[in-house]
């Protein structure tokens, strides 16, 4: 064999980190401003993807509350980079050290990251004992939790209202760096020691166990990191829009990035990063169809919630016919030199 | 005293409804190890059916109209007809894939009703008058008690007696409670599984009706979400009864609105606008200590 | 004229093939004992026949139809009842409903109820003891109690081929003299097939019949149970020697 396991492991993060600067690039060339959005939109959602790659892949263990912690990373945003005045009237309840801090994007989604992953290490002590499907309707009571916190918090959140004044991040560059950065955190705990044990405790529970693997610990380090992806990603995705509300961070977005893992494939990496562009293109292209297509002389559009429909019915689709999503739990990875198996590695799809 | 009675009837009507949904999630979870997370739009989507579909702000009524002996069966026959059409186009297609699977499909499938509920109705909540002349108090021993309150809890009642005949006295409850407990070995003795899944959403989907026609009188209003919260707190309810236990479910709904009405009352009145997160905080207290469920159901603990 | 007739039949779990390519017919009113070692098919090949595991190749007869790879409660509304291993007792049920689980397929011919409660009082002839406990939870019963009522449940669908897998384990010798004396008596009655598993051609040699050794997923010996018990063929066999 010429190549080393971690040397062909790392061709997958190369290999997505080169696609994301190819959709970056594309972005830059076009110059044009919704476009820009958009390729924003999808390196947010990379970053939600495999944040919940993290855990769910790893570990098996569905979970719904994962935009929990994108909530609490949205809201650090909110806190600490508002202008001071505008907090005043807004969020009136914030201590005063809090109320004065004013940090740039970047340094807010770093501490967005770490508060989230203090929270997720807390949740996850406690729910980390559950397993299967008690463990996932305890995430969803998570993000039920927390949003119910935040949308009644009145004084340090505005409640239900909508919090303006987040500085707008335009350029795609940051958010580019920030779906690498995740790609390769995820890529980096998927070969860590941690994440080769949560495998096998995921796929041999009995024999994980037998041989000394402590599966609610491993459990716990992929919650924390990925609730600090999530963290981060909630971060940004406030800078990328300027505001933020509780139902920002609710079941819509947790819809959304799990049928992307889902379609993609929840076994691998590759899957989490290639099913946000695939489902991405299509959402793109039914909200092209909402916004109304001139066919001759007549408009036709889609009516409003369409897009969710389809969202829904290929998720479902997927499901039914290829459970292992698009990329059939394996890793996008060079093809092998001089191997006779050329079926293993590589893309099929 | 009155309003030591006024707590008992705001427990006991809020933890009907909540046992009314956690029975129909266990229904379905005891035949087929689903978490259905569709139940919560099959709900609204029961409410909507009064309505007819226009995007405008002003509700156009129309099985509203119907008079209560016509709207009430009319309401359930949606609910449990939306529920088999659930089995039949989806989740029949998922009997050989394992318990993530499915629900995940379910979560899939319950936004795309609720999306097709917006495109026909606009996200915008309407106002509805549902059964109105149920919203006058009634006076009990010093307590004035809403008239619907007293029909919430008197229809659950009805409905668990009529539910626990059903299982116990016919031939299709006893197929159900033996392939509940052990599927395969119903079909080896000729039950016919499809049938009796197609049973238990027929059922399931009733009970979301009932949930829908209180819930609408409660409110009045008709809105896309208005499932979603009745369906978490079903959901715990099924986790903390011990999931696929009916009785469990039923008491742990019943427990469930027993808490959050006396946090209402107990908590300090700043506290009170998170008593949703209190309860589920203490739900997960729960869970830690308990992870089988407080009740947990004998027949599946080893096979989940 | 065979009632039950297999050709070719084969089962795999994922990679691993449990059985290769089984042929055999079984006539109406015979009893047949499949033996052989921990492993060699017995149970998936019972699976495989009713229909709970469907085969991956070959070919299932039954009654003049064609049950490959049809559903378990077709197989079992045909009349080829199944009593699989490890007395699989619905434990929240009671005894009576337990027993009356299976009595539902006939529901679409007349008389059915009144066939039902004949059958039960026949069961509980033949097993007074669940009788006397009718009305209890059926998880309650000791093993061997539970192995009456799971065979006892079996014939209450009335059919025509019983397949139990081994009836005798975890029972006290004396009540499984009683469960076989049973059964030969309803072949006799009601020319009732039985294809019983077992693991030791013992009570095969002490009932008589017709008797398979299966070994690695094939049958390796197929003939008269007296003959074959007694013959060094069968020993061979069974343990695998003159094999390397």
């Amino acid at each position: 064999m010429s190549r080393s396991p971690l040397r062909r492991s790392l061709a997958t993060p190369v290999l997505l980190g080169l696609i994301l600067v190819a959709f970056a690039l594309v972005a830059w060339a076009v110059g044009s401003k919704p476009f820009n959005q958009t390729i924003i939109d999808i390196f947010l959602k990379v970053i939600f993807a495999v944040g919940l790659w993290v855990f769910i892949g790893n570990s098996g263990v569905i979970s719904f509350g994962h935009i929990a912690f994108a909530c609490l990373g949205g809201y650090v945003a909110a806190w600490t980079t508002i202008k001071p005045m505008m907090k005043g009237i807004s969020m009136p309840g914030l201590p005063d050290w809090l109320m004065q801090t004013e940090i740039p994007y970047w340094a807010a989604a770093a501490v967005g990251a770490g508060w989230a992953a203090v929270w997720a290490l807390i949740f996850g002590a406690v729910l980390m004992r559950l397993s299967g499907i008690a463990a996932s309707i305890a995430t969803f009571a998570m993000l039920a939790m927390v949003n119910s916190i935040y949308s009644n918090w009145d004084s340090v959140t505005a409640a239900t209202s909508s919090v303006v004044g987040i500085p707008i991040v335009r350029s795609v560059w940051p958010y580019l760096i920030a779906a690498i950065l995740a790609v390769v955190l995820g890529w980096a705990y998927g070969i860590s020691r941690h994440g080769l044990a949560l495998r096998a405790a995921r796929d041999e529970p009995t024999a994980a166990a037998a041989s000394g693997v402590n599966i609610p610990r491993m459990r716990l380090i992929a919650f924390v990191v990925s609730g600090a992806i999530m963290g981060m990603g909630g971060a940004l995705y406030a800078h990328s829009i300027g505001i933020v509300t509780p139902d920002t961070f609710y079941l819509g977005l947790t819809f959304i990035t799990l049928s992307m893992l889902v379609v993609g494939g929840m076994g691998s990496l590759s899957g989490a990063v290639l099913g946000v562009l695939f489902l991405s293109s299509l959402i793109q292209g039914l909200r092209w169809l909402e916004a109304g297509v001139q066919v001759g002389t007549s408009t036709f559009a889609l009516p409003g919630g369409v897009q969710e429909i389809a969202l829904g019915a290929v998720m479902i689709l997927i499901l039914m016919f290829r459970p292992a999503g698009i990329m059939g739990n394996r890793e996008l990875t060079l093809p092998r030199a001089g191997s006779d198996t050329p079926g293993r590695s590589g893309p099929t799809n | 005293m009155g309003s030591l009675l006024q707590i008992v009837f705001d427990a006991l009507s809020l933890g009907s409804l909540y046992a009314l949904g956690a029975l129909g999630i266990a229904l379905i979870f005891g035949v087929m190890r689903l978490v259905n997370f569709a139940h919560g739009d099959v709900i609204a989507a029961c409410v909507f059916a009064l309505l007819w579909p226009s995007v405008d702000a002003v509700a156009i009524v129309f099985a509203g109209n119907l008079p209560w002996f016509l709207l009430i069966p009319f309401v359930l026959a949606v609910g449990a007809g939306l529920s088999v059409l659930s089995e039949l186009v989806v989740f029949r297609r998922f009997r050989r894939a394992n318990p993530a699977t499915m629900m995940i499909a379910s979560f899939g499938l319950g936004f795309v009703i609720r999306y097709f509920l917006l495109m026909l109705f606009s996200s915008r909540p309407k106002s509805i008058s549902l059964l109105p002349t149920l919203s006058q108090p009634v006076e009990i021993l010093g307590a004035r008690i809403p008239l619907l309150q007293l029909i919430t809890i008197l229809v659950t009642v009805a409905v668990l007696f009529g539910l626990t005949a059903f299982l116990r006295r016919t031939r299709f409850g006893l197929e159900m409670r033996a392939a509940a407990e052990n599927f395969t070995m119903a079909r080896m003795l000729g039950v016919r599984a499809n049938r009796v899944i197609m049973g238990a959403f027929a059922l399931s989907g009733a009970l979301a009706a009932a949930i829908a026609l209180i819930l609408g009188s409660q409110t009045g209003t008709a809105n896309i979400m208005m499932g979603a919260n009745v369906m978490l707190m079903a959901f715990i309810a099924t986790v903390i009864g011990g999931m696929g236990s009916l009785a469990g479910a039923v008491l742990a709904g019943f427990l469930l609105g027993t808490v959050a009405t006396v946090m209402q009352v107990i908590l300090p009145p700043d506290a009170r606008a998170f008593r949703d997160a209190f309860v589920y905080g203490a739900v997960i207290l729960v869970l830690i200590f308990r992870p089988q469920g407080l009740l947990s159901a004998r027949g599946t603990k080893e096979r989940v | 004229m065979s009632l039950l007739a297999l050709s070719n039949v084969s089962v795999r779990y994922g990679r691993l093939t449990a059985v290769r390519g089984v042929t055999f017919t079984l006539a109406e009113g015979e009893i047949l004992f499949i033996t052989g070692p921990n492993g060699a098919g017995k149970s998936s090949l019972l699976r495989a026949i009713a229909g709970v595991a469907p085969p991956a190749g070959g070919r299932v007869d039954f009654a003049d139809h064609d049950i490959t790879g049809q559903a378990p409660e077709d197989i079992a509304r045909l009349g080829l009842s199944m009593v699989p291993e490890g007395r699989d007792v619905f434990g929240s049920l009671t005894i009576e409903e337990n027993l009356m689980v299976g009595t539902g397929m006939h529901s679409a011919t007349r008389g059915w109820k009144a066939r039902a409660a004949s059958e039960l009082e026949a069961v509980y002839a033949t097993f007074p003891i669940l009788k006397e406990r009718r009305h209890t939870q059926a998880g309650l019963l000791s093993g061997g109690q539970q192995q009456m009522l799971v065979i006892g449940r079996a014939l209450m669908t009335t059919p025509r081929l019983v397949a139990i897998d081994e009836p005798s384990l975890g029972l006290a010798p004396n009540i499984t003299d009683q469960v076989y004396e049973r059964l030969i008596a309803l072949r006799a009655e009601r020319k009732l097939t039985l294809l019983i598993v077992e693991q030791s051609s013992t009570r095969a040699m002490m009932v008589g019949g017709r008797m398979m050794l299966m070994r690695g997923g094939e049958i390796v010996l197929d003939g008269d149970a007296r003959a074959l018990g007694q013959s060094e063929a069968m020993q061979a066999a069974y343990f695998g020697y003159g094999e390397h």
